[in-house]
Parts: structure tokens; C-alpha cells; sequence
């Protein structure tokens, strides 16, 4: 099923009770500095759950950044600074006591490249499960298949698993790293560009699959393709230069934006 | 630049490329191919039944009822040899030949003691055979023949005499008779000489106490304290070096004063000319094949065998095992070390001057010559630490292979860091934004996708360990002793061997091919290592790549 923007154009057939539940993930003034750079600065936003938000923004704008941030990945780069609160599910995700084994199993993240590890589709597929302390083999098997079919991916491996990942072609690889974040069974799920390193009909065969997610999963999408945060995405988050500039709901952000400068970018007058 | 220039460019550089392999090929030809042809003559050559002699006696290994037999047949030969010189040192050797005489005389005394003869008779008696005595040694003094001539016969006309028949005094006579024979072929002025001469064709025939004959000691002579003098030339080439030395007489001449001596050769049949020695010199070399009876022998032993008198006989069994014990446990020692320092260099410390300093002495490390490892292997592990930690300080494998392993441990570090550094970062984010630790993320995604590169390290430090000699020269090589019983003795190696058979050794001069074996066998060795560390390290790069 290919979401499109006209399919976007009837909101009603969303159930509204969706739209009213508490906000999965809320960002308060939320600002990350790299060293004496910002990153971003004075975010506050909402994120709602079981549905598609698209940020989208120019290069540099810190669209990752933000993203990085809901799951602490930004932690690896040295001198990281952050202030005001950024919650998921109502946890402080810079708390100090925050668990990040946990925070990263319930945000899962997949990436702008293709990234299997070298190991079989199976071992791919289990390494987070694995992680969580799942040991049998028939249940490892259980979320391997499942995940393998939430990524629309079981059909074609199905008969390998123990085929290195790294056979697949570059749509599937991809299909698998979101087989692998669905297995630890996140709440949220954070792509950062999923598509840009694939054609035109493995990005649509994620589009479908982003579709299809967004009924059990909270999504985020960072993305330069507008058409693409138009076709998924039901909220879009326009960033630049570290600021949120506007964030509604798509068609708004794309047919009828409040600021100038979202109007600028949406048209291609800018960036 | 136009496009034909360019072309021609291009060819040029890829010429001078594809050259400069065929050349290093071709150095790599010279050196190493001199080397092993002469090493494997360590292995497959013409052995003859000197050697099979030493294999039954040295290492048990023999088809002794068929070596019996070659023996007998081979003995047989060699009779002629053995009867020639004897008849000739008869004629020539006084010393012996008086000493003879006077026991001759003091047995026949005693014998007629026994006879309960009258007093008359045994003084008559007595008197006769001290006149024989009298008149022998002094035709063997003598150096006219006229008087050898006439004592002989003197003695020899006394022969039918009844008292003597069939007491030790025939002896007189048999003597007498030989060395009139020998007399009347023999320049008496120069018998000197001709024992000389005879020594010395005795030594290169029968060996001394500390030099290998060409047949080896004569079957009723007294056991020699060294294996290499006990048996002949066991090789033919050694045999055929042997025979020239016989033939050929080697003078260092003096021929203007004042100048370098001259190396002369002449034929040393020319210095028995005439002799009962003579045929000598053309039987020694038309027999020599019966005498030797040499055969195609492949040693395969020689990798397993231990060894005789500084490698005189035997091969390189404990040097295979002490260099591979080393090797294995150097690199049981530098493998972790190296690996988890480069993970910490990579994945954990922070840049700074700290750092700095680090970078630069494990660089600098790389670069400390390997004679230093040593000193400071034997100040450190065996003089420093081995009495910390109870044990005896000497030198001994442990000691060796963490010297040698400190020694690698630079080029293993880079190797890896090198390695865990081109890891895509992409593979850590993904295992880290599954919710993995990062020491899980290195173990379990890292190292593994690292593993090629950090093979090439351990090739890399596989060859140095293997082939070191200055860092355990004082930590745990030795050159002889017993093969090791525990990692806390010292050991034989194959580096170390080779480096002492080369300075070390009168003896091992005399068998390159031994010298040459020891070589080729280090080369071998590092070889299959290597070859191991390839295959696996190409395994592993194809269960990677997914092939």
C-alpha cells in the first residue's frame, strides 16, 4: 500500500483517540551544544504516538542531531553538552540514572547506510534479543521470523538465514537493520535518511513498510525528500540553523505553512 | 601532454613495475635458492653405510640382519686396507719394532721358567735369545743394509734351532723376515719421514680422537669418546673430500722468503713410491664404492631427530621444538596484549598529550634494536621478576617468549589499531543503538570484523618471533642440553642454532649441509606459518564478505 498525499488529505480516518493520547516522546527546551557549536537549540516539541513525524530541514539544520538525541547516540562524540528536557515515555533520557541498554531498546534506530553487521541474517536479526537475555533457540527463532515479516523482508530470506548479510542487496539490507530494531520491540523508531543510499524502487518498498509500521510503532523520519515526508509522514518538523521553526501536521506544513521561512523551503526557494 | 605521449608514459611505468617484480623475484631466486639446495642436502643424499652404522647406533633405527651383512662385506673390502698398512708400519716403525723385540725376549724367559729346564739349559737359552734381541735392534738402528743383511740372516739361521720351536720366540723370526723385506724396499735414511707420512694416511683413513676418517676406526680399536670420530665419512660427498685429502698431499712452501706461502698439492702416492704402501692409493680409490657401499638416502628424520656432537650427526628435532614452543606461547602473549591495546588506543582513550607520548613510545619501541630486548629481557623477566614471583631466575621459555613477545608487541598494536580503526562506524553505531555495552560492541561486532587486519598483524609478528635470535640469546636459548621438560627451561631453537652453528663451531664448519638444513628448516617453518595465518585470515575475510 503506497501512503500518498492524497491519501493524507482525510485525516478523519485516523482514529482520533491516537491524536489525544499522551505525547511518547517531549522535548522542553531542549538544546545540545558540541563543544562551543550548537547542535540544536531550544527544541520543544511533542511526538505522538503510532504515527509517521518527518523533520525535515536543510543540511546542517541539525535534523540528526535532534533525532541522535531521543536515543543518546550522540554520546560517542567527545565534549557533548545538553540542556533542558528531552522525555521518553516520561523518562528523562538525560537523566544520570537513565539505562541506556534499556533507552536504546526502546528506541530503535536505523540508519542512512545500510549497516548489517557481517554475520548471518539470523545472527543480524537476534543480536538485540540476544542482548535482552534471550537465550532459546525456538524463541529467538519465534522473533527473528516475526520481525523478518514486520521488515516485509521474511518472503525472500526466509530459505537462508544463515546467508552472510552481507549478500543482501542494499533495499534489503536496509529492510533487515529495520528487522533488527523491530526485534527488541521499541516503542519508537528513529530513521535517520533510511532511504537516501537506495533506488527509487527499494525506496518505495520502504515507504510501504514505514506505512505499514506506523500502526504498532511511534516513527521518526529524518529526510531530505520532501515529497517522501509527504508521502509518510502525518506531522512534519521543519528545523534550521538548530531551531524548530514550525511543526504541524503535514499537509499544513506543506500547502499552508505559517512562517515564511517554511513556505521558502517547501517551495524550493531556499536550501 | 598529447594522447600517444601519455600512452607511451603509461607503458613505460607499467614496464618498469612488472621489471621491478621480476627483479625482486629473481633476488629472492639467488638468495634463497643457494640456501635450500644446500639444506636439502640435509635430507636426501648418498649415504653409506657409515651412516646406516651411526642410525643403528645413535638413534636406533636400522635393518640390522641386512647391515650385518653389508658390514661383513664392506669389512672384507677394507681388509686389504687395513693388511697393507700393517705390513708397512712393520717395516718402518723401530720404536714399536724394538719394544717388540724386548717382549719377546722377557715372555721367552718367562715361558722357559716354566719349562722346569735345567740351569744350564735355561742360561744357554737365555743367552741365544739375548743375542737375537741384540742383533735385531741393532738392524734397526741401523740404516746400512749390508748389516741388516747380515743380522738377519744371523737370526734367521738360528731359526730351525729345536729350542724354539713352538715357543713365543718364532715370533723373532717372522719378524725378522718381514723386516728384511720391508728393509730392502725402503730408503732407510728416511724412515722418519715415512712414519710421518704413514700417520698421517692413518688419520685421514681411520680418524683421530677428534677428526672423522674416511672408513672410520679399525674394527679392534678402542671406542672413541665422540660419535663424529667413531664412524667413517657417512656421506659420499664427505667420503669423496676424504679420498682427495688421501690422494693428494697439501704443502704450505715457502717460495721466495719473505712471501706468502704457497699452497702445494703433489700426489702423496709419490711419497711411498716403491713402497709396500704404494698399491694403497690406487686401491683406496678403485674400492672405495665397496668399502662404503654408498646408497640414495632420504632423511626425513632430520626434522624430528635430536642431535650428536654441535649437530655433527643427527637434525633439528629439539630446535623444531623449542622454536615452536616459543613462537606459540610469544604469541599467546602478544595476541591479547596487542589486541586489547589497540582496542584501548581506539575505542576508549581520549586524545592528548598523554596520548602523544604513548603513540610515540610504542613507536619508538618498534624501532629499539632487538639486542636490547634481550638485555632487557634478561634484566627484567629473568633477574627482576622471576625471583618476585618464586621462581628460579634463569633463562628459559617463559622468559624467551615474553622478551620476544614485548619485542612484537609495537607492530601487533598498530596492526590491530589499523584494523579496528577501518571497522565502518556504522557497524559500532548499529550494535550501540541496539542497546549493546561497548565492550559487547567490540567483542561481538568489532573484533570479529576486524580479524583480517589483525591477522596480518599476527603474521607479522609470527616471523619475528619465530626467527629472533639476538632477544633470547640471553633469556632462553641454548645452544646444547636436554630438550625441555617444562616452560621453565631453557630450549634449543632453530634461530639460535643457526647463529651458533655459524659462529660457534669447529665442528659444524665441517657439515654445511647440516647448517644449511637448520636455515631452510627456520625458513620452512615460518613458511607454513604463515601459510596458516593466510588461509585462515582468507576464511574469515570470505565468512565476512558473505561468500
Amino acid at each position: 500500500m503506497r501512503v500518498t498525499l492524497a491519501h493524507r488529505e482525510a485525516p478523519e480516518s485516523k482514529p482520533q483517540a491516537m491524536e489525544c493520547t499522551y505525547p511518547v516522546i517531549r522535548s522542553r527546551g531542549f538544546s545540545l551544544h558540541y563543544g562551543a557549536k550548537v547542535g540544536v537549540k531550544d527544541i520543544t516539541m511533542d511526538i505522538h504516538p503510532c504515527s509517521v513525524t518527518a523533520i525535515i530541514g536543510p543540511s546542517g539544520c541539525g535534523k540528526s542531531t535532534f533525532l541522535r538525541s531521543i536515543n543518546r547516540m550522540n554520546d560517542l562524540i567527545p565534549h557533548v553538552r545538553t540542556e533542558g528536557l528531552l522525555e521518553v515515555d516520561g523518562q528523562n533520557v538525560y537523566d544520570k540514572r537513565t539505562n541506556l541498554v534499556n533507552l536504546r531498546q526502546q528506541v530503535g534506530m536505523v540508519f542512512q547506510k545500510p549497516n548489517p553487521f557481517p554475520k548471518s541474517i539470523f545472527d543480524n536479526v537476534a543480536y538485540g534479543p540476544r542482548l535482552q537475555g534471550v537465550r532459546r533457540g525456538d524463541e529467538l527463532q519465534h522473533i527473528v521470523e516475526q520481525s523478518l515479516r514486520a521488515a516485509a523482508i521474511w518472503d525472500e530470506v526466509k530459505d537462508d538465514l544463515r546467508k552472510s548479510a552481507l549478500a543482501l542487496s542494499g533495499g534489503q539490507q536496509q529492510r533487515l537493520c529495520i528487522a533488527r530494531a523491530l526485534a527488541t520491540r521499541p516503542r519508537v523508531l528513529l530513521m535517520d535518511e533510511p532511504c537516501s543510499a537506495l533506488d527509487p524502487i527499494a525506496t518505495g518498498r520502504i515507504e510501504d513498510l514505514i506505512g505499514q509500521l506506523q500502526s504498532t510503532y511511534t516513527i521518526v523520519i529524518v529526510t531530505h525528500n520532501m515529497q517522501q515526508a509527504a508521502r509518510v509522514s502525518e506531522r512534519a518538523a521543519f528545523f534550521c540553523l538548530g531551531e524548530l521553526i514550525e511543526y504541524d501536521r503535514t499537509e499544513k506544513i506543506f500547502s499552508n505553512p505559517t512562517k515564511k521561512q517554511t513556505e521558502d523551503y517547501v517551495t524550493g526557494r531556499f536550501g | 601532454m598529447n594522447l600517444g605521449v601519455r600512452r607511451t608514459l603509461d607503458r613505460v611505468f607499467t614496464g618498469l613495475a612488472g621489471a621491478s617484480i621480476v627483479l625482486l623475484t629473481l633476488v629472492l631466486i639467488a638468495v634463497l635458492g643457494p640456501m635450500v639446495y644446500r639444506g636439502s642436502s640435509a635430507v636426501l643424499f648418498q649415504g653409506t653405510v657409515e651412516f646406516r652404522k651411526m642410525q643403528r647406533d645413535l638413534f636406533r633405527r636400522a635393518d640390522r640382519t641386512a647391515l650385518a651383512a653389508e658390514i661383513a662385506e664392506t669389512d672384507q673390502a677394507r681388509q686389504v686396507v687395513y693388511e697393507m698398512i700393517d705390513r708397512f708400519r712393520k717395516g718402518i716403525d723401530i720404536e714399536a719394532m724394538s719394544s717388540e723385540a724386548r717382549q719377546i725376549n722377557r715372555e721367552y724367559g718367562r715361558e722357559l721358567r716354566h719349562n722346569d729346564a735345567s740351569a744350564d739349559e735355561y742360561t744357554e737359552a737365555r743367552e741365544v735369545a739375548r743375542t737375537i734381541r741384540d742383533l735385531l735392534q741393532e738392524a734397526f738402528r741401523s740404516q746400512d743394509i749390508e748389516l741388516i743383511r747380515r743380522n738377519v740372516a744371523e737370526v734367521l739361521a738360528r731359526k730351525d734351532e729345536a729350542r724354539f720351536t713352538g715357543t713365543v720366540a718364532e715370533r723373532y723370526f717372522v719378524m725378522a723376515a718381514d723386516f728384511l723385506e720391508a728393509a730392502e724396499h725402503i730408503d732407510l735414511s728416511h724412515y722418519h719421514d715415512y712414519l710421518v707420512a704413514l700417520d698421517e694416511v692413518e688419520v685421514i683413513l681411520f680418524g683421530s680422537i677428534e677428526r672423522p676418517g674416511l672408513l672410520g676406526p679399525r674394527p679392534n680399536q678402542a671406542a672413541r669418546p665422540l660419535a663424529m670420530s667413531s664412524y667413517g665419512a657417512t656421506r659420499w660427498d664427505q667420503a669423496q673430500a676424504l679420498l682427495d685429502r688421501l690422494l693428494w698431499a697439501e704443502r704450505w712452501v715457502e717460495q721466495e722468503p719473505g712471501q706468502p706461502l704457497v699452497k702445494q698439492r703433489s700426489p702423496r702416492a709419490e711419497l711411498f713410491h716403491d713402497t709396500a704402501l704404494e698399491p694403497l692409493f690406487t686401491y683406496v680409490p678403485q674400492n672405495l664404492n665397496e668399502m662404503l657401499r654408498p646408497r640414495f638416502t632420504v632423511y626425513w628424520q632430520f626434522f624430528l631427530d635430536d642431535n650428536f656432537d654441535s649437530h655433527y650427526f643427527g637434525g633439528v628435532g629439539p630446535e623444531l621444538l623449542g622454536t615452536l614452543l616459543i613462537t606459540v606461547l610469544g604469541m599467546l602473549f602478544v595476541i591479547p596484549l596487542g589486541v586489547i591495546s589497540a582496542a584501548y588506543l581506539v575505542e576508549c582513550a581520549s586524545e592528548g598529550p598523554a596520548m602523544r607520548i604513548l603513540r610515540m613510545s610504542i613507536n619508538t619501541l618498534a624501532g629499539v634494536p632487538s639486542i636490547v630486548f634481550g638485555l632487557f629481557g634478561l634484566a627484567f623477566f629473568v633477574l627482576f621478576l622471576f625471583p618476585k614471583l618464586g621462581f628460579e631466575p634463569k633463562a628459559c621459555i617463559l622468559a624467551a617468549s615474553l622478551t620476544l613477545a614485548v619485542l612484537t608487541l609495537p607492530v601487533m598494536i598498530r596492526a590491530s589499531e589499523e584494523a579496528i580503526r577501518t571497522v565502518p562506524r556504522s557497524y559500532k553505531e548499529g550494535s550501540l543503538a541496539l542497546g549493546a555495552s561497548k565492550f559487547r560492541t567490540f567483542v561481538i561486532v568489532t573484533f570479529p570484523a576486524a580479524l583480517p587486519g589483525i591477522l596480518t598483524g599476527v603474521i607479522l609478528s609470527l616471523s619475528r618471533i619465530a626467527g629472533e635470535t639476538a632477544p633470547i640469546l640471553f633469556t632462553g636459548a641454548v645452544s646444547m642440553g636436554p630438550i625441555p621438560k617444562s616452560i621453565f627451561d631453557p630450549t634449543r631453537t632453530l634461530s639460535y642454532g643457526s647463529y651458533d652453528m655459524a659462529v660457534g663451531d669447529r665442528l659444524a664448519m665441517m657439515v654445511p649441509h647440516n647448517q644449511y638444513g637448520m636455515v631452510v628448516t627456520l625458513i620452512l617453518l615460518i613458511l607454513v606459518l604463515n601459510a596458516l595465518a593466510v588461509v585462515l585470515r582468507s576464511r574469515v575475510f570470505k565468512k565476512l564478505k558473505g561468500h
